[in-house]
């Protein structure tokens, strides 16, 4: 069956909002911690949820092809053509005409509310047919959104279904508190008409060729299931060859194939930015403010450039051209805040006087048409040659697969691939190739592998890298480890023992997967994990919470209900497994005696060196260069592991006396702590003096409220975070502050500042600084106390001044007086 | 790369994507070339691969520095590269601004600076002179004829203009290259070497990493236990020189080379080795071992252009700025001020009544009660994506390796290692579930979330074996982490059934293959430098030299060899293809697909076709029929029929 053609799908929503619509109800919410409240809404705007999500989905989609519509009935007044025209079809109103639907049309559904009329209607089934049978090849459809409580026409309903049938219009009911077995949900004390209307829905849809009646609850669940559209790939026709078509055309080979997608990455659509217009601008004339509405404005991005035509830089001396530093570097800069391009000497250009060239390291090479000539190459797909598969490393594959299937209309194509990929089944070999899109497109190389399908023979591409995508790390061999002889060593903790690789034989054994599926057909255990029933989270969660804030008109009080739970199927290894896998587990926890190393404890450099030239020529280099705590806790881990070893699986015996082969190894002996017993097997220094204080790291933070200082020059240490460091530290010291008995700590937190600051100034992150400072000074209420302190300290606390900044190679926008006065 | 007008917005749909690649960007990489001038690397003999011409060890050594900057100024045009002799007597010359004086005998012939043309140009014309002069480089650079400077005191200096000259954040590397084993064979040589240990200490502890390359000859051999032994550290134990910057120990592998493998033992090294992240892989409950990533395949692109302001005397490259407006006011919007929500659709609906205030909001926004929020901020949209989920990898079980399959792949693999810094015992653990895994045959199945900002991608981890192969490159031992394709990226296949071949094509297809098999062969990377990357960066650097380039001198080494495949394979070839012609399957035309409107009979036999080509009649056939040929060719079918009739006539007369 051909795949539903994408788009060309009307739909008609038919809302019943009579008066019993406008009941309150209430809902449990759960939001996506788990947590669950109430809220109060009415039958109407819960049915319309199911509409809302429905319409959302097409507006998500942003097809002109899906269009809707909405009808009301059991409304006060009567607008309808047919009415117009003929009388009849009362309360029954055109709400919103079939278009596409866009934020208009949800803030119209926003404002239907229900109406104060109850009685009879008749359902306006031949109205709707009316529209739809203007979309003639379309997919139509239409819902039903309804509590069922008023009495509906009923008479010649066979004539509609047949009418309805010969449309090919489907209808999906959504009953508020309609019954549902297997949901399940049965309503209690349902009232005499609304259960008679139900069997009336029953058995009008069952009648139809394509109709359902749901309950609400369950549609609006069912919506959030991840459901995947199937995309027909379009075929792409090229060419195959082998060998020389141009000047040997007689022994070459010429085949005309598609390609087509087998996978295609996608991708969580993108977010648009919003924000909140403050209306308290008096530009604001013509418009009039309503102080009850709050107004969110979409925001569009713009670009502009920059120019800095006085870099303080002094120039080349080779007299080169010199160049600023990398655009994107200033980007962040300038997208953190402070936009006061003028200060940073910028100056605006317009694009027009800029030209397109290349950076040749500090070179500028021209390129005006932002290209250079591309390589000449012609369209298709080149056989380079054949190899065993055997031979293929997996982990090379780069990209998305592709098909390549013979010529659809040319059997004598269909048999010639078919003999190549049947060829290269039997010989087990893969083809290398090389494909060009389109003329003149960049070549890709990649493999060729015969797919393996019941009817049909094709070939699948994979790209491979070239020559310049691979990148060539050295990493030490995890078992062939070598001491300072030469000798290479059996025994060392970074070598798993006879035990340890049982118990992880044993682990991997009992977390295989391969039976821990459901049944097939004949009752045996398939695999567990499937890619076909693997949804992107990301995907599918992003949709989810874009459909909830389009339907929902605040977040904080409707927040975001949990994901799916077939999005979440995947994040834990089956139950079966976790059972089986429990005693494997503790064995191999208890026998590896994985430990997580607390970070490291920073240790002045000069000390290392002192330390280095004490050591005698026996010692290994290795270790002693690294800051204290890490190298202690890393060396008592060898030396006990190693002595473990040495002895052999003595239980529980001091290892006090330490052989000669160890000596080798052991890395500082003289200096390293006595070995441990064996039984406390990583009593390492750094983790025992400090055992168990809450270093208070706030989420996602590496600088705690409890030791900002020492965790800040930890990080600062290791160098790579410095950035992170300085702006959790800035963060830490203003909440410190603000808290209650702050004087406690004032002092040690003018040290975290001074510490902050020189940082900054050494590390370039200047501007961090006198940003963070110039925010801090001006926020409310503030911490005037501590503000004291900070000005008495005085200019060393101050803004830093591009002439300190300069010393240390960075820069700022901050004069020298500036800074000198700004805490004074 | 196609010249979009808007190349440099950042695409929000790629902030993944370019987090990826800006790990590689944002830190700087200085590599100072640390050459040893002596007698011996100036000694003069026949070039092994040009005839009448002399070359030195020193000349290979300037030339695969010369190569690595002009592929670091391309990868990586911010890095910085200097150069460094030592074992000379030429004085540094005074002139030079930039920092202190070096150690005696030691010669800054480039302080490190980021790169530009003309330091690369300098290098090449020094080569040059010295390809036209054998003595020319004895001349530049006069040898230290009594005696070796101590290597100490090279190590001093490299550390004196690694301070002056790189940026504070920058990775450091010193190259050093050289043929002496023993520098300082007399006595005294105890103090030497302690001093050479303790400056190159020094040096490390300025977060230096020294990587030597020694030169090795059959007359000649080095031998590291002379004196290197005991100044730079074993190789294997205790590699951990990634794990913190300032604490980088000596390099973890010493390459001995011969004087001909010099330049590609130093592209092992050229990029610095980075880890994508650090991350906790957790096998189970209560049992997480720490692990590095890595990138060890990644698409390299040819480098974006930069938009430049003609000042007169100079380019200067424009600074881009984005911001964000709300386009009624013309008010740039503080970026935390932003909220995120889901696009609100293009106009559609007619908007008919004009009673209904709430629509009354202009395009692109959105009225709630005062109070209400109906977006998200950044950090809620950005939960969603990970789904609350920290970064790591969470072990989910394991399967056959035969589950892996090849189109189960959407993007590169990353790399993974163990990383003993993070948890103690990472490493045995690691090594024996690699271990165990290879002998079971197994792939590990894991969800994985590597950067705070990623998704969570289901991963197979697929284990590779340490192998050593003869060119001295190792693969190192450790987990291929291979994103699985979820059931949202998977399309299935449009096509279910078709024509297949008897045996005996098959037989006629297999003939033919087999010679073209290449027995123990695999797909080699390294045979193919993306053609298109190469050609841009030739054209890059032509204009940058302000050079012509001559489009002939280029070589795309991708090209299928079609000369070997006819000589191997040609006749075989020619009967498989006679045999198709010749299948029963020529004759046949599959039936037209019954569809809802009946299309006109446009199957046309090639022949037929060829045959109104060959009378000049093309022009007698439906704007379909030609359309279809062209079809069934690959062709573009668009235009009016003289251009199809004229693309059909071209399609015939190139075959």
């Amino acid at each position: 069956m051909p795949a539903e053609r994408a788009g060309y799908t009307v739909t008609m929503f038919l809302v019943d909002v009579s008066s019993s619509m406008g009941n309150v109800r209430t809902l449990e919410v759960e939001s996506s911690d788990g947590e669950t409240h109430t809220v109060e809404m009415t039958n109407l705007a819960w049915g319309l949820q199911y509409v809302k999500l429905k319409i959302q989905d097409m507006i998500f989609n942003n097809r002109k092809t899906e269009q809707c519509g909405v009808i009301i009935f059991g409304s006060e007044e009567t607008k309808n053509v047919v009415n117009t025209a003929n009388g009849g079809y009362e309360n029954v109103v055109e709400y919103i005409p079939i278009g596409q639907p866009n934020a208009s049309t949800m803030a119209k559904i926003n404002a239907l509310e229900a109406s104060t009329t109850s009685g009879d209607h008749r359902l306006p089934f031949s109205q709707t047919g009316r529209y739809l049978a203007s979309k003639k090849t379309w997919t139509r459809k239409i819902v039903i959104v309804t509590d069922g409580e008023s009495p509906i026409e009923v008479e010649d309903w066979e004539a509609t279904v047949q009418k309805m049938d010969s449309l090919n219009v489907s209808l999906t009911v959504v009953g508020i508190d309609f019954d549902d077995e297997s949901f399940p949900y049965i309503e209690p004390g349902k009232s005499n008409i609304k259960a008679q209307n139900e069997k009336f829905y029953h058995t009008l849809t069952s009648s139809m060729q394509s109709g359902i009646v749901g309950t609400c609850a369950y549609a609006i669940q069912e919506t959030t299931m991840p459901d995947v559209k199937q995309v027909r790939s379009a075929l792409m026709g090229t060419v195959l060859r082998i060998g020389d078509v141009d000047a040997r055309a007689d022994e070459a080979v010429e085949l005309s194939v598609k390609a087509s997608k087998c996978n295609a990455l996608q991708r969580p659509k993108g977010w648009k930015k919003f924000a909140l217009r403050e209306d308290k601008d008096e530009e604001m004339e013509e418009e009039e403010i309503d102080p009850d509405k709050t107004v969110f404005a979409q925001l569009r991005m713009r670009t502009e450039y920059y120019v800095d035509r006085n870099p303080e830089d002094d120039t080349d001396e080779d007299g080169d051209v010199k160049m600023k530093q990398e655009p994107g570097e200033d980007e962040t800069l300038l997208e953190s805040g402070e936009k006061d391009p003028d200060v940073q000497n910028l100056e605006k250009v317009e694009k027009e006087e800029l030209v397109r060239g290349f950076k040749y390291g500090t070179t500028y090479a021209p390129c005006p048409d932002g290209q250079f000539p591309k390589l000449q190459t012609r369209k298709g797909i080149d056989i380079c040659g054949f190899f065993p598969r055997k031979n293929f490393r997996r982990e090379l594959s780069m990209g998305e697969i592709q098909y390549i299937w013979a010529e659809p209309t040319s059997p004598q194509q269909q048999v010639a691939l078919s003999s190549i990929a049947q060829a290269m089944l039997e010989k087990e070999c893969m083809a290398i190739a090389r494909w060009v899109s389109r003329d003149g497109m960049d070549p890709k190389m990649g493999v060729l592998v015969p797919g393996e399908f019941e009817k049909v023979d094709c070939l699948l591409w994979s790209p491979m890298p070239f020559a310049d995508d691979v990148r060539k790390y050295t990493f030490a061999s995890l078992d062939h480890l070598v001491n300072k002889k030469g000798e290479v060593l059996t025994e060392h903790p970074y070598l798993p023992t006879k035990e340890q690789l049982e118990a992880m034989d044993n682990f991997v054994d009992a977390m295989d997967l391969m039976d821990a599926g459901e049944k097939d057909e004949e009752g045996n255990r398939t695999p567990w994990f499937n890619t076909l029933d693997s949804y992107s989270p990301a995907i599918h969660r992003v949709k989810q919470a874009m459909f909830h804030c389009a339907v929902v008109n605040d977040i904080t009080t409707n927040p975001l209900p949990p994901p799916h739970p077939e999005l979440l199927k995947y994040f834990e290894p089956p139950k079966k497994v976790l059972k089986r896998s429990k005693e494997p587990l503790e064995e191999c926890k208890n026998i590896f005696k994985v430990k997580e190393i607390p970070k490291k404890v920073a240790k002045a450099k000069k000390d290392g060196h002192v330390h280095a030239q004490d050591e005698d020529d026996n010692m290994l280099l290795l270790d002693h260069k690294r800051p204290l705590g890490a190298s202690a806790s890393q060396m008592s881990i060898v030396e006990n592991s190693i002595s473990a070893a040495a002895k052999g699986k003595a239980p529980a015996e001091e290892s006090e006396t330490e052989d000669e082969e160890e000596e080798e190894l052991l890395l500082n002996k003289k200096k390293a702590t006595p070995p441990p017993k064996k039984g406390v097997p990583f009593p390492t220094p750094a983790r025992s003096v400090s055992p168990h204080v809450d270093p208070g790291r706030a989420p996602g933070r590496i600088v705690g409220n409890t030791y900002p200082l020492k965790d800040f020059q930890k990080n600062i240490s290791q160098g790579d975070v410095v950035t992170k460091a300085v702006e959790d530290l800035a963060a830490v010291i203003a909440e410190v502050i603000m808290k209650p008995l702050a004087a406690r700590r004032t002092q040690e937190m003018l040290e975290c500042m001074e510490a902050l600051r020189r940082t900054c100034l050494e590390e370039d992150e200047i501007d961090a600084w006198n940003l963070d400072l110039k925010k801090k000074c001006s926020s409310k209420p503030g911490n005037p106390a501590f503000w004291e302190g900070v000005k008495e300290v005085g200019r060393d606390l101050s803004l830093i001044s591009n002439q300190e900044a300069k010393k240390q190679g960075g820069k700022s926008d901050v004069t020298e007086n500036e800074a000198g006065e700004f805490l004074s | 790369m196609p010249p979009y007008e808007d190349w440099n917005k950042i695409d929000e749909e790629e902030d993944e994507e370019l987090q990826d690649a800006s790990i590689y960007e944002m830190k700087r990489d200085v590599i100072l070339f640390c050459i040893d001038c002596s007698e011996s690397m100036l000694k003069l003999y026949d070039d092994p691969k040009y005839e009448d011409v002399q070359t030195c060890h020193l000349y290979t050594a300037l030339e695969a520095a010369m190569q690595i900057q002009k592929k670091k100024i391309i990868v990586g045009p911010n890095d910085s590269v200097g150069i460094l002799l030592f074992n000379t007597t030429r004085k540094s010359e005074t002139t030079r601004t930039q920092g202190s004086e070096i150690k005696r005998n030691t010669f800054l012939f480039q302080p490190i600076s980021p790169l530009s043309a003309s330091t690369v140009q300098e290098v090449i014309q020094l080569l040059d002179a010295a390809r036209e002069e054998p003595g020319e480089l004895r001349k530049t650079f006069p040898p230290l004829t009594t005696g070796r400077v101590p290597m100490g005191d090279v190590f001093t200096s490299c550390n004196w203009v690694l301070r002056d000259g790189a940026p504070k954040t920058a990775s450091k590397r010193v190259f050093l290259i050289t043929d002496e084993d023993d520098p300082h064979p007399a006595a005294g040589s105890k103090q030497l070497i302690t001093s050479a240990r303790t400056t190159l200490i020094d040096l490390t502890q300025a977060g230096v990493a020294v990587e030597p390359f020694f030169i090795s000859t059959e007359e000649k051999p080095f031998d590291v236990s002379n004196f290197y032994s005991s100044v730079l550290l074993p190789t294997n134990l205790g590699d951990e020189d990634e794990l913190q910057e300032e604490s980088s120990v000596l390099p973890e592998s010493i390459s001995i080379s011969r004087i001909e493998d010099l330049l590609s033992q130093m592209r092992f090294h050229e990029v610095p080795k980075r880890s994508l992240f650090s991350i906790p892989f957790k096998l189970g409950d209560g049992f997480t071992i720490g692990i590095k990533g890595y990138g060890l395949v990644t698409e390299q692109k040819k480098g974006s252009y930069k938009y430049f302001v003609d000042l007169g005397d100079r380019m200067e490259v424009a600074t881009v700025r984005t911001s964000y407006v709300d386009e009624d006011r013309q008010a740039d919007i503080d970026k935390t001020k932003i909220v995120y929500g889901a696009d609100l659709g293009a106009g559609g609906i007619a908007d008919g009544d004009e009673d209904n205030e709430e629509s009354s909001g202009t395009f692109g926004a959105r009225v709630v009660k005062a109070g209400s929020r109906p977006f998200y901020t950044a950090e809620e949209i950005r939960s969603f994506r990970t789904l609350g989920l920290e970064p790591g990898i969470r072990l989910l079980g394991f399967k056959d390796r035969s589950e892996l399959r090849f189109e189960d792949n959407v993007k590169h693999s990353q790399f993974i290692y163990p990383d003993e810094m993070s948890y103690s015992g990472s490493k045995r653990t690691f090594s024996a579930l690699l271990q165990t895994m290879v002998k079971k045959g197994k792939i590990a199945i894991a969800l994985a979330l590597t950067r705070r900002n990623a998704s969570p991608v289901f991963c197979a981890l697929l284990p590779q074996e340490e192998r050593n192969d003869e060119t001295g490159w190792a693969d190192p031992a450790g987990f291929h982490l291979i994103p699985l394709p979820f059931a949202d990226d998977i399309r299935m296949a449009p096509i279910d059934e078709a024509f297949r071949a008897s045996d005996e094509l098959k037989a006629s297809a297999r003939a033919w293959i087999d010679k073209l098999v290449v027995k123990n062969g695999a797909y080699p990377p390294d045979s193919y430098p993306n053609p298109a990357l190469a050609y841009h960066n030739a054209q890059l650097q032509a204009s940058a030299f302000r050079e012509q380039y001559d489009p002939d001198s280029f070589e795309d080494l991708t090209e299928p060899k079609v000369g070997s495949m006819h000589k191997r394979a040609g006749k075989l070839m020619k009967e498989w293809k006679t045999a198709i012609a010749e299948d029963d399957s020529a004759s046949l035309v599959i039936p037209a697909t019954t569809g809802s409107k009946r299309k006109a009979d446009v199957s046309v036999d090639e022949a037929e076709i060829k045959s109104k080509y060959d009378s000049g009649a093309l022009a007698k056939l439906r704007v379909d029929q030609l359309k279809e040929f062209l079809k069934s060719k690959g062709q573009n079918i668009s235009g009016k029929k003289a251009e199809l009739v004229e693309r059909v006539s071209d399609w015939f007369d190139a075959h």
